[in-house]
């Protein structure tokens, strides 16, 4: 059987109705027998079956009839004998030890686990590939990261991705599962890389959501967005990954996308910080997870410990526990002593 | 669970011999053409004029460089041989001088030399032979001590072996054993030789290096009892194929197997952090084809072995070595100690008479990828999850091999068994002596390196003993909190409550498990390892101290450490000494 054939006839399973979990299902439903999308509401799960759209998320985008949305994860996950060939893990950051402690029994140890979270854990500075090695029976992890915002996506505007793995045979499940004409997956085996550069350019979109709303102009932005990876790569290259992992989709790419787009919801956080509005209550207003809040703390207390020069992370930190403004942070940014480029 | 010798009864009966290799004598053809098969395979798709000649070359180089002694001669002069019928064949046109037929000379030269033999009655023999021995030594070690009731214990309290014996023995009932010990000494395969007579296992086919059988008698016992010949200084690509060949498929024909995974002996001290991944990688092959095959027993079971001494025989010649290496020549390589049996009867005496206990954990087993298994030889996934080892070996749907699957597979059950090596091990006393000892008086010069450090003189070398005693304290209880957290183990001494068995040194109360570490520490080395004189603490030799604290590298515990993070084991600090 060639690579094709077997995907083909594959069952494929997305943990996760958030709408960049929709997008994937949606993607890989184009390749694959039957897509299982789990979901944590009932009424979300019944809405998708019966309307084809998700009442929540991206109205308007309407889903094949491959897409089978469910709540119990034993009917998600453990399908057959052979069992499900690929699972795609789309939940935010922080419930991901939860929840794949609660689905652990439910696995079969042949899945090609893909997660797409940017994020990591907090506190423990634990990949969300780690974290889902440690609490599942499988072997074979990796993650999928971009300029990929579900909205422009779900529109059927090109897009590309990185695909990162050990395994080549997850490589194998993201880039025949998920590739269509108009979303192309690249494959890398720097998984550290990717994972991080996903996670810190989060932290960078909320500094760009409060430059933009102040109107501080391009100049800014592209000062931003490139002094923003250098402090990408130095962090990135601390935690074992590869400097050109940053310079490609997963990190300049995805930094561009987000830093430049108000879909972002760490932009979004951004902005609003610079308007004046407390954290508290921009999260609770915006309701989804903006994983840039939660990451930034993390990454600024282990660059103080290890010594990494993160100034823009550590302005962003500042800014978030208000404990700075946008225009003060921005001042002792450019006021700092100067140094060479590289 | 946790056991010392003194529960066992010792063997009057030979122990039940369960294995393939009772009848290796009938496999052991078989075996061997079927290695040779394998492995001319493998080398099917490649230049075999290129493969040949390069194989030749490092061969013709290695022998130059090697030196003979009496007995390695004539294995000298058949490899010669061979080599000479190569080269031969090789400056003939290829219409000639089949390659094939060169390759197959070639695998089978060296598949001959690492297949072992098993005889039964030698088996019997020496498993007879073994408790007259050893009673011997200890009658001659009692009387030393002029009380004869003793005897009976002394093997008991020299040798302690702790860990999952029971779990080990019954998974040796679901499948294949492969023990993977931590190897410091020579002393290491005669050790492992007793441990299995004594706990009664089944015999185990041993890929010992092939300098051990450079000694005929050792030679003749070991090549009958089912051991096979490990040449590291053969890093050519049709050795190396025909050696995991070999390993592959003793494992599928069911023989248990010992191996070092970290190749030679550690050279720094240290617990072995970077394992020979091509050996390893047998047992994850072997398991595979059984699985596609449908043996009735399929698995291949990692055993990891810690052993823990006061004293290693090579001790100054490892490190001497490990120094020359990591400073590139600035140290001076001496000669290499042999291995000589007066020193190994030495050893044993005073093992036995100056109660220098042997500490041996028989590790958690694991399985081929480094999950925990269980008693009845299941993989223990996450959150109380099985784990099946055919879906891991599924890839596309399809049970199978796959190269860079298997190579990362690999790759974690290096790290896993790394890992549990430093978690299985047990802290000795004089371990921690030394360990206090170097890092204390580092505290004392925090700029120099590890060889202006090591260059310090006599004065220099100084520590007052009121800093040593606290220091060590301090690092006690460091050690405590890690058992605690099962990060490793400690001997009995280190455990003992305050003040019990303390004694006055001058005006200082010096608590027991300093005196015993520093009365046991590297006991037999000609100059004194740590020495306590007055209110001085100072060794005559820093580098044997070197040796000897560096068992605890790898645990974060060294003044430097903190400024690392993340890996440890086996990487070094700003001043180059192991973290």
């Amino acid at each position: 059987m060639t690579e094709k054939d077997f995907w083909r006839k594959s069952q494929v399973t997305v943990v996760g109705g958030g709408s960049w979990g929709i997008i994937l299902a949606q993607l890989a439903s184009a390749n694959c027998q039957e897509v299982r999308l789990w979901v944590r509401d009932e009424a979300q799960a019944r809405a998708i079956n019966s309307t084809r759209t998700s009442p929540k998320y991206l109205l308007g985008t309407s889903l094949p009839a491959n897409i089978r949305a469910m709540v119990e994860p034993e009917r998600a996950l453990a399908v057959g004998e052979g069992g499900v060939s690929a699972v795609i893990w789309a939940l935010p950051s922080s419930v991901a030890r939860e929840q794949a402690r609660a689905f652990a029994e439910h696995f079969q140890g042949s899945e090609m686990l893909i997660h797409a979270t940017k994020g990591i854990e907090a506190g423990s500075l634990k990949r969300i590939s780690e974290v889902l090695r440690e609490e599942l029976p499988c072997a074979r992890v990796g993650v999928i990261s971009g300029p990929n915002l579900a909205a422009e996506i779900a529109r059927g505007e090109p897009a590309a991705t990185v695909v990162a793995s050990n395994y080549q045979d997850v490589i194998e499940a993201g880039q025949e599962l998920l590739s269509t004409s108009k979303f192309r997956v690249y494959s890398s085996t720097d998984m550290i890389g990717v994972e991080w550069a996903g996670t810190l350019k989060n932290i960078l979109a909320i500094a760009a959501g409060a430059l933009d709303a102040l109107g501080m102009g391009w100049n800014a932005r592209a000062m931003l967005i490139t002094r923003g990876l250098a402090e990408m790569v130095r962090f990135g290259v601390a935690m074992g990954g590869e400097t050109q992992t940053f310079l490609g989709l997963a990190g300049m790419g995805d930094l561009m996308a987000t830093c430049g787009s108000p879909l972002s919801r760490n932009y979004q956080v951004g902005a609003a910080l610079a308007k004046g509005e407390s954290i508290d209550s921009i999260l609770a207003r915006l309701g989804a997870t903006a994983e840039g809040v939660r990451t930034v703390s993390t990454v600024r207390d282990f660059a103080v410990e290890r010594r990494i020069s993160m100034p823009i992370s550590e302005g962003v930190y500042e800014l978030v526990m208000g404990k700075l403004s946008v225009r003060e942070a921005m001042e002792r940014l450019m006021t700092r002593p100067l140094v060479s480029e590289f | 669970m946790s056991m010392s010798t003194s529960d066992l009864t010792p063997a009057t009966h030979s122990p039940q011999l369960s294995t393939p290799l009772v009848g290796f004598s009938s496999i052991r053809e078989r075996i061997l053409e079927n290695v040779v098969q394998r492995t001319m395979a493998e080398f099917s798709s490649n230049s075999l004029d290129l493969v040949l000649g390069e194989a030749l070359y490092q061969e013709r180089l290695r022998i130059k460089r090697g030196r003979d002694n009496l007995f390695t001669r004539g294995r000298s002069k058949r490899d010669k041989q061979m080599l000479s019928a190569i080269q031969k064949g090789l400056l003939r046109p290829p219409g000639q001088v089949d390659r094939h037929e060169l390759l197959r000379v070639m695998t089978a030269h060296f598949a001959e030399e690492i297949g072992g033999r098993f005889d039964t009655r030698i088996y019997d023999f020496t498993t007879g032979m073994l408790p007259i021995f050893f009673n011997w030594l200890l009658n001659a070690a009692s009387l030393q001590q002029f009380n004869p009731k003793k005897q009976r214990d002394l093997i008991h309290n020299q040798l302690i072996i702790n860990g999952e014996v029971d779990h080990l023995r019954a998974l040796a009932q679901h499948g294949t054993i492969l023990l993977v010990p931590t190897h410091q000494s020579n002393i290491d395969s005669v050790l492992i030789g007793f441990i299995n007579y004594l706990l009664e296992l089944p015999p185990f086919s041993y890929g010992a290096g092939l300098n051990l059988f450079n000694n005929p008698i050792l030679s003749f016992f070991m090549s009958h009892l089912g051991s096979y010949t490990v040449d590291r200084r053969k890093g050519n690509a049709i050795y190396k194929n025909t050696l995991k060949n070999y390993s592959t498929a003793i494992l599928r024909e069911g023989v248990h197997s010992i191996f070092f995974p970290g190749g030679g002996r550690s050279r720094s001290g240290a617990i072995e952090s970077k394992l020979k991944l091509g050996l390893l990688g047998t047992a994850l092959e072997a398991q595979t084809e059984n699985l596609i095959a449908g043996s009735a027993k399929p698995n291949v079971y990692i055993v990891p072995m810690v052993m823990s001494y006061h004293y290693v025989l090579e001790a100054g010649s490892l490190i001497e070595d490990y120094l020359a290496e990591a400073g590139k020549h600035r140290f001076i390589i001496t000669d290499d100690e042999s291995f000589q049996p007066i020193k190994v009867g030495r050893f044993f005496w005073k093992a036995f008479t100056q109660h220098s206990k042997i500490t041996v954990r028989i590790g958690r087993p694991l399985d081929v990828f480094g999950n925990f298994v269980d008693e009845a030889g299941r993989s223990i996934g996450p959150n109380g999850t099985t784990v099946d080892p055919r879906k891991w070996l599924t890839t596309r749907g399809v049970l199978c091999k796959n190269a860079q699957r298997d190579r990362e597979y690999v790759l974690g059950l290096g790290a896993k068994i790394s890992e549990r090596f430093h978690r299985e091990n047990t802290v000795l006393s004089s371990h921690l002596v030394a360990f206090s000892y170097f890092e204390a008086l580092r505290q004392q010069y925090p700029h120099l390196d590890l060889f202006r450090f090591l260059r310090l003189s006599r004065e220099q070398r100084v520590l007052p003993l009121s800093k040593f005693l606290e220091f060590a304290e301090q690092q006690r209880s460091e050690i405590l909190k890690k058992a605690l957290h099962r990060e490793l183990y400690v001997c009995p001494e280190l455990t003992m409550q305050d003040s019990q068995g303390d004694s006055f040194h001058g005006e200082r109360v010096l608590p027991a498990w300093i005196r015993e570490g520093v009365r046991q520490l590297g006991q037999l080395h000609d100059a004194a390892v740590v020495r306590i004189d007055g209110d001085e603490v100072f060794t005559d030799d820093l580098t044997l101290v070197y040796y000897y604290r560096n068992r605890l590298a790898g645990y974060g515990l060294s003044i430097r450490a903190s400024e690392l993070k993340g890996q440890l084991q086996g990487t070094h600090d700003r001043k180059g000494f192991l973290a």
